[in-house]
């Protein structure tokens, strides 16, 4: 790109090894796109079953009425949003790593933007979801849209609610978009070297690039600046999602800790995610020469950052609910460690606070087989994180209406739908398009002189 | 959309309107509901029925001997609420739950539809006319064998059936369940008359109830309640102090300064120990003298196992207080020498000078004998000397314990015969069942005490092919011919009723009997004041000796509640999910054990215990209690029908399982029992409460008496109590209310905002309520709340829009046990934190004040209930509104207020109906709305008068003086929602100020 | 190849520094509608090629100011169009519209900045097809200068000498 990361920052290992022709890019990259084998079949069907069971469920309960998921007021919110809140912060390291750490000219990213940033959009995809399947008359979700009717009434924009409709709108949009721009160029690569359907799909996916000096020159500076555009919206988006939260009244939501929070969790669960994906995938796809322990080992160091910060941020909330002298707060803290659901607040604490202490050691970082258990538990531990927060509103002002959570069959098979759903569409996506960006891994690798200057050649 | 701002009569309500009054038209034109599929337009239209406005009509309730006055609301030919009658002296304009609930024996779904005959243990549906042809058959047979069994009947409909059953030579039996047989022999004994006395609780300044539960079954409950209210409520600096005595604490005791629980069995020789400080004090007739002579508080204690001090304090306290009263009888504390009880109690009222003051005799025309009439009748039955009975109200076979034995020797009976609305026990037995009318559809009339002649006329067309038990006698009389129809000859019932009243008419002078006959229609019946009799002392004999309990580890009792009463309540689903005052349990029985019980036998709520008594077992869940002694445990009655229609039918078990049917006076309620734990056996309580401590969060406040009565605020006199308060202190705080201000003076400029408004607000004075729960029936009447059954109430999902919060203070660290209840309805908040998070405006505020929510506009993301900090938000989970109102319940809807949908959020709406009918008619009639022209439900119901609504603007208004009371507060007031909901601290009449609450954030589960 | 082509050389390098000769002789020559293909971002090629600062930043700002505007307008108008009071706050609360205006700034520039690219990069190209090579996006550089019959022969020379490793002359 025209403001390119192409001159790397001093004392910087070139990455990837340059023993690698621009030719052999395209071909690996391509390659990964080569007919599924029997057990990326059997996973999609996996994917596929599990949205079915999910979706099947919903209708139950658009038929029978919301009563057969586990809520027991006061906690009128459960699961659906618990789950809501996880997907929208998986996203949420996707765009940090293709949009900030691009503005950032954080070389390493490349290699692994495009995985992250799909994973953004089935992410916030899947969350897009979750508003609609918990409200009691979900086929009037619509209602929540600005557009005139026959009620003469516009929404209320004070409510939080309506700020979100906003701000994950928004963030779905622009990040949809940033991947497809992204994949522009990639896609014509691969049509100039594919035939049959796919041939003729890439063509039209490509929309007529070539790839000229004039389409390079508007479309590089374009990406410059949708990358500015969702550096912002990384911030924003989860500090919407925390203000549902923190712009209440209940005893353990109401913190103006929440939006950096929010934030920092919801980045450190989306790198989680990725580990999880990416670590099977470069496999699977034979591109390890390509995604490598020097990404494993960035990401590694993102995740103890963000670690710590939630650390931070879990100490910081036990301390002011002490030091506030509010009865409310204390007793929902207390609770909170030693209450009826104790195990929820703890399996938050350790899977989050503690386990991403273990990446302070090298060994750890760059060891994939720990990364990956290690991720698996970041991920466990951000949805009970939600589920904790959402619990809050088991012991909030009233004693006498208080209540415990108590999901049923139908949450749980609801939350195993959205991970089908997004599962489903992430498999699709590795398979059919290009996993590793081609034309900014081209960057790194000079083109050749006649000079000789550079090495590589041509064959 | 009766719950929007908007002037109701627009298009859509109007077309429901002529809708319902067109179905209404159908029923009116003569044939029963079951019939009608479709509207008929009124073409001749009746010119009491005027489409959209309610006709009242006034009638007398049934549901308890106490036959308080109601008004029955109907709209278009269909009764859809029971209120008080003003006019009535018993009810004075309110009515219990249990009244109120009345409208769901009308309407319920299990009623007998039709006559029907068992033929081969199946029944049959029969013509009216086999039926009556059969009874004439069966009874001019019957000769001296026939017997009528009548519970509640009272007035002409007895006297007809006395005559009928004579006629034959056959005899008729009174007997209710809760009869007050232990007071009419002592009565009898002590004063040498076998009447009941009225009781006085206005007048009194010292209230000592020994077992009697009078704000819940005992006696005339609502009328004691309102006395209570009276005497107890603080008013003036002053109030009475009230003791109770017994071994649980029942809502009578929770409603008490002071609970005693005495060695069960024990209490006479407490009695007689006041009595004896009393008569210490005043002297009196030397018989009395010797009675007490021996029983000093040393004594006393020594039997009581109560410490002499108390004894000492409270006889002292007694003799002072002048006129004081003191009561016993209760069913709860009917041990096997009930009779000595209620005789010491006598006693002690004579010593006290209370006999003509707060004790009226001459008041109960209705002597009966009760338990010994039908024991006898068991064994004539058994014996085979009895050829054919009928049940009228009474349903023995339910209601005697196993142990009478009455199924097994009515089922030596031949012919069996029931008029019973709903299948029950009894009933079950029988060859034939003759429904009769339920009260709202017939003709009747009682004579409660002297002085007070009740009406009841029919309101509405039956809603089944029913028959007027009178009516029946009447023709089966003249079908047997001969004595039977001379005795009883009458075109019909309602002409024998008016025949009765011509003679009351004649008795009273008045001169015009046809305006007599329509103001007693008017006002609901006659009502002349009832000169006082003086009784004086026949015998002061009486045996203080423990009752004989048993040998079992535990003492035993069962116990009525509120809301269930003798188990005739259990079929109104009002009833059994209206929560039990004290224990908040719904839809099943439970056992009382104590706290260190539970330790020691190592069990915790929901889990198993089998109780085995002498009479027999019973298992159920346990329910740790702290209201009761460590050596006794309790179980309700009313529960484990076999019978008795859908909800009643299968659930829990009947305490009376466990009890003898001793020879005697009265039936004891009392005994002992053995309790082993049931291992793995679980049945979680469907409670309506999550953590019984308030936790120190100042929701239910109450101050010492000397604090209210020098005038102090809350915060003053928490300040006392070394408990202060938080205030607003932070600069932040000051400036967030200062901007708050603001805004809400900018935001009253606009449209419909601006101008003068009213300002509707409610106040509750905790010092009246007790906690009956009379307002939550009343709300569930009047905004068509939907019942939801035993499995939703486990997950919380219970609609009551108004709630009774019971919280316990004390019992930890040597503290007294303190029940305290705080009414919990939508506070109508100004800040409302519900509002602004609804992002389709379903919640919004109107300019009078209210907390509006459009059901129509709500798409249920519920954020309003999590952000609602009172909890007052209620989500209708399922399609409640098909499940709860089974065909014909569904006719009892309040045509004004919206049915919600599966999906949407409800909740209180202040009755928004009824303000906007007040508005209209006070436009109509072009004045200005009058403060107490209208109030809402629950305030109409309550019998204590502890909810007052009205325009807080009004300067006049009685809520506004009530809101600047000192003891006004606010709930969670720090958060600064401003509630239109003041409540009014609880004064405890203490002998020493306990410090309440201040739990921290400790666990109390 | 078929016809319906610009005529002109199509010139095809492995090297980047012939590609650049190539360009900078044709460029000397006063041709300003070369076409240059190359398969990623590449600054001696943009350099070379002489472009302005692409006008797509301009659409941005401006869409992005629309949007905040559109914003607050909407919420303003709306909130007024039926004024509801809910928790005592004032109907016009400017600090609950930030969020809102905040995203819709993002949306709306995000969504124009795509337009403009299209526009610019997809319209504005040189008139008619200009021929393509499949490589071009794999790892050669492309060079296309429209021209005619003698003209057209000297820029095919050029090429070679530069050292394209195929010229192809593209008749009309």
């Amino acid at each position: 790109m025209a403001t390119s990361i192409v001159d790397l920052p001093t004392g910087h290992t070139p990455y990837p090894p340059i023993t690698q022709t621009h030719a052999d890019v395209t071909r690996d990259v391509v390659g990964t796109l080569s007919p599924p084998g029997k057990g990326y079949l059997a996973l999609l069907a996996a994917a596929v079953a599990c949205f079915v069971i999910g979706a099947a469920t919903f209708l139950f309960m658009v038929f029978k009425g919301l009563g057969y998921a586990g809520y027991q007021p006061p906690i009128f919110w459960s699961v659906f949003i618990t789950t809501f809140v996880f997907w929208v912060g998986i996203g949420h390291a996707g765009t940090l790593i293709s949009a900030i750490l691009y503005l950032f000219r954080s070389p390493w990213r490349t290699a692994v933007y495009r995985s992250t940033e799909a994973m953004t959009v089935f992410a916030v995809m899947t969350a897009g979801l979750f508003p609609i399947i918990h409200i009691g008359r979900q086929w009037i979700f619509y209602w929540l849209l600005p557009y005139p009717n026959a009620r003469y009434l516009w929404p209320n924009f004070k409510s939080p609610l309506m700020w979100d409709v906003f701000a994950i709108g928004t963030y779905l949009t622009v990040s949809s978009c940033f991947l497809i721009f992204g994949l522009v160029p990639d896609v014509a690569a691969i049509r100039d070297k594919v035939t049959g359907w796919r041939k003729w799909l890439y063509t039209r996916l490509a929309f007529g690039w070539q790839g000229t000096d004039n389409q390079w020159r508007h479309y590089s500076r374009a990406y410059l600046y949708l990358a500015a555009l969702c550096a912002p919206l990384v911030l924003s988006v989860h500090s919407v999602v925390s203000w549902d939260f923190a712009s209440s009244l209940i005893p353990g939501w109401h913190g103006t800790i929440f939006a950096p929070y929010f934030v920092a969790g919801a980045i450190y669960s989306g790198i989680g995610m990725v580990l999880t994906l990416l670590i099977p995938l470069r496999k699977a796809l034979k591109i390890e020469h390509m995604i490598t322990e020097y990404h494993f080992d960035n990401m590694a160091k993102l995740t103890l950052l963000t670690g710590t910060i939630l650390f931070y941020a879990y100490g910081m909330e036990y301390f002011v609910a002490w030091y506030s002298g509010n009865t409310f707060e204390q007793t929902t803290f207390w609770r909170r460690a030693f209450g009826p659901e104790w195990w929820g607040g703890w399996t938050m604490i350790v899977c989050n606070a503690f386990v991403s202490q273990l990446l302070w050691f090298r060994k750890i970082r760059t060891n994939l087989t720990a990364l990956f258990v290690i991720s698996i538990f970041i991920n466990l531990g951000m949805w009970f994180e939600r589920w904790v927060i959402i619990q809050s509103l088991s012991n909030d002002f009233i004693p006498y209406a208080w209540d415990s959570m108590n999901p049923t069959w139908v949450d749980w098979f609801i939350f195993l739908g959205s991970c089908g759903w997004f599962s489903m569409w992430f498999l699709l996506f590795a398979k059919n398009f290009p996993i590793v960006a081609i034309q900014e891994i081209k960057e790194f690798i000079p083109m050749p002189r006649k000079s000789g200057a550079a090495h590589g050649g041509h064959h | 959309m009766s719950e929007s701002p908007q002037q109701p009569m627009n298009r859509r309500r109007f077309l429901t309107v002529v809708g319902a009054s067109g179905a209404g038209a159908a029923v009116l034109s003569g044939c029963s509901t079951e019939k009608v599929q479709k509207l008929v337009p009124y073409l001749v239209q009746s010119e009491d029925q005027i489409p959209g406005l309610a006709t009242y009509y006034a009638s007398t309730c049934t549901e308890c001997a106490a036959s308080c006055g109601v008004h029955v609301r109907t709209r278009e030919g269909r009764a859809i609420k029971l209120e008080g009658n003003p006019d009535n002296p018993i009810s004075r304009g309110r009515l219990c739950a249990r009244g109120q609930a009345g409208l769901q024996g009308l309407y319920n779904p299990d009623r007998v539809r039709t006559p029907m005959r068992k033929e081969g243990g199946a029944w049959k549906a029969i013509t009216w006319d086999e039926a009556i042809k059969l009874l004439a058959e069966r009874f001019g047979a019957a000769g001296a064998g026939l017997r009528i069994v009548a519970g509640q009947a009272r007035g002409t409909l007895t006297g007809l059936m006395n005559r009928v059953a004579q006629a034959q030579g056959g005899a008729l039996v009174r007997w209710e369940a809760f009869d007050r047989d232990a007071e009419r022999a002592a009565n009898q004994r002590t004063f040498g008359r076998g009447d009941l006395a009225t009781y006085e609780f206005g007048e009194a300044r010292y209230i000592l109830s020994v077992g009697a539960d009078f704000l819940e079954t005992w006696g005339s409950p609502l009328e004691q309640a309102r006395g209570f209210a009276q005497s107890h409520g603080f008013r003036d600096g002053a109030m009475a102090r009230h003791v109770y005595v017994g071994p649980r604490m029942n809502l009578t005791a929770m409603n008490a300064d002071e609970w005693l629980a005495p060695r069960p069995g024990t209490e006479v020789a407490f009695v007689l120990g006041v009595a004896h400080a009393v008569v210490a004090r005043r002297g009196g007739d030397p018989r009395l003298q010797a009675a007490v002579a021996t029983f000093t508080p040393g004594a006393v204690a020594q039997a009581t196992g109560l410490a002499a001090a108390d004894i000492e304090r409270v006889a002292g306290e007694f003799a002072a207080a002048a006129p004081s009263l003191a009561v016993a009888g209760g069913i709860g504390a009917q041990y096997p020498n009930a009779v000595e009880l209620c005789a010491a109690v006598n006693l002690l009222n004579l010593a006290a000078g209370n006999i003509g003051t707060t004790v009226r005799f001459g008041a109960d025309p209705d002597a009966r004998e009760g338990y010994a009439a039908i024991r006898r009748l068991q064994e004539e039955m058994a014996g085979g000397a009895v050829t054919a009975v009928l049940f009228h109200e009474a349903n023995p076979v339910y209601a005697l314990p196993a142990s009478a034995r009455f199924g097994e020797a009515l089922a030596k009976v031949p012919f069996k015969v029931s008029t019973a609305l709903v299948l029950d026990e009894t009933a079950a037995q029988c060859d034939l069942l003759i429904p009769n009318h339920h009260a709202l559809e017939r003709w009747d009339d009682a004579a409660p005490r002297a002085g007070t002649f009740a009406l009841m006329q029919p309101v509405m067309q039956p809603v089944f092919t029913t028959m007027h038990t009178g009516d029946v006698l009447l023709k089966v009389a003249q079908a047997i011919g001969g004595a039977s129809a001379a005795a009883a000859s009458a075109p019909s019932f309602e002409a024998l009723v008016r025949a009765t009243w011509q003679q009351l008419a004649a008795a009273q002078k008045a001169g015009d009997f046809e305006a007599f006959w329509r103001a007693a229609l008017q006002r609901g019946g006659h009502y002349a004041a009832a000169p006082v009799q003086p009784v004086s002392l026949a015998s002061a004999q009486v045996d203080a000796t423990p009752a004989a309990l048993g040998d079992g580890e535990f003492v035993f009792t069962a116990y009525p509640t509120s809301m269930l009463h003798d188990g005739r309540g259990t079929n109104r689903p009002w009833l059994v999910e209206n929560a039990d005052p004290v224990t908040k349990v719904t839809w099943h029985h439970w056992v009382e054990v104590s706290p260190a019980t539970a330790k020691r036998l190592d069990v915790r709520e929901g889990e198993i215990v089998r109780l085995a008594s002498a009479a027999g077992t019973l298992e159920g869940p346990v329910y740790v209690f702290p209201g009761i002694r460590d050596d006794v445990v309790a179980v309700p009655l009313g529960w484990g029908h076999t019978e008795y229609g859908r909800y009643a039918a299968g659930r829990g078990a009947n305490a009376l399982d466990l009890l003898a049917a001793p020879a005697g006076p009265a039936l004891p309620y009392v005994t002992t029992v053995g309790v082993t734990k049931v291992r793995n056996a679980f049945r979680a309580l469907a409670k309506t409460e999550g953590n019984p401590r308030q936790l120190g969060r100042h929701i239910a406040e109450a101050m010492p008496l000397e604090h209210a009565a020098a005038g102090y605020t809350i915060k003053q006199s928490w300040e006392k109590l070394g408990n202060p308060e938080h205030e607003v202190n932070t600069e932040a705080e000051l400036q967030a209310i200062e901007g708050f201000e603001e805004a809400f003076a900018a935001a009253r400029e606009l449209g419909n905002y601006a101008g003068e408004q009213p300002m509707w607000g409610l106040a509750v004075d905790l010092a009246k309520c007790t906690g009956c729960s009379a307002c939550v029936t009343a709300c569930y009447a009047e905004n068509n709340i939907p019942v939801v059954g035993e499995e939703e109430v486990l997950r919380g999902r219970e609609m009551t829009w108004i709630r009774i919060e019971r919280y316990w203070e004390g019992g930890t660290d040597g503290q007294p046990v303190e029940g305290r209840v705080v009414p919990m309805m939508c506070q109508h908040c100004d800040a409302a934190p519900c509002e602004p998070v609804c992002p389709v405006y379903a919640a919004y505020h109107t300019p009078d004040g209210l907390n509006g929510q459009v059901y129509n506009r709500c798409v249920g993301t519920r954020y309003c209930a999590n952000n609602c900090p009172y909890k007052v938000r209620y989500f209708n989970w399922k399609a409640y509104n098909w499940q709860a109102f089974p065909e014909p319940l569904d006719l009892q809807l309040n045509p004004d207020v919206t049915v919600r949908a599966r999906g949407v959020m409800e909740k209180c709406t202040f009755c928004v109906q009824r303000i906007r009918e007040a508005q209209h008619r006070a436009k109509l009639e072009g004045r200005p709305l009058r403060d107490g022209e209208f109030t809402v439900a629950c305030a109409q119901a309550c019998p204590s008068d502890a909810l007052v609504f009205g325009d807080m603007h009004d300067p006049e208004s009685r809520v506004r003086s009530l809101k600047q009371s000192p003891r006004g507060y606010h709930v969670l007031e720090l958060l600064n929602v401003r509630p239109a909901v003041t409540y009014l601290a609880k004064v405890n009449h203490r002998p020493a100020p306990a410090a309440a609450a201040g739990h921290g954030a400790e666990e109390s589960h | 190849m078929a016809g319906g082509y610009v005529p002109g050389v199509l010139g095809s390098f492995a090297h980047i520094d012939a590609a650049i000769a190539t360009i900078t002789a044709l460029r000397a020559k006063g041709h300003r509608d070369l076409t240059i293909y190359y398969s990623h971002p590449n600054h001696e090629l943009e350099e070379a090629a002489g472009h302005g600062v692409s006008p797509v930043r301009r659409v941005t700002l401006l869409a992005g100011m629309t949007g905040t505007c559109a914003a607050f307008g909407m919420q303003i108008w709306m909130n007024r169009d039926w004024p509801l009071v809910v928790g005592g706050k004032p109907p016009i609360a400017v600090p609950s519209m930030v969020v809102i205006g905040f995203e819709l700034t993002v949306l709306v520039a995000a969504l124009s900045t795509l337009a403009a690219v299209v526009i610019f990069s997809l319209l504005f190209r040189a008139k008619g097809r200009v021929v393509y090579h499949e490589r071009f996006s794999d790892d050669r550089i492309g060079v296309f200068v429209p021209a005619t019959g003698a003209q057209a022969r000297e820029y095919q020379a050029l090429m070679q000498a530069n050292g394209a490793v195929e010229v192809q002359h593209v008749e009309g």
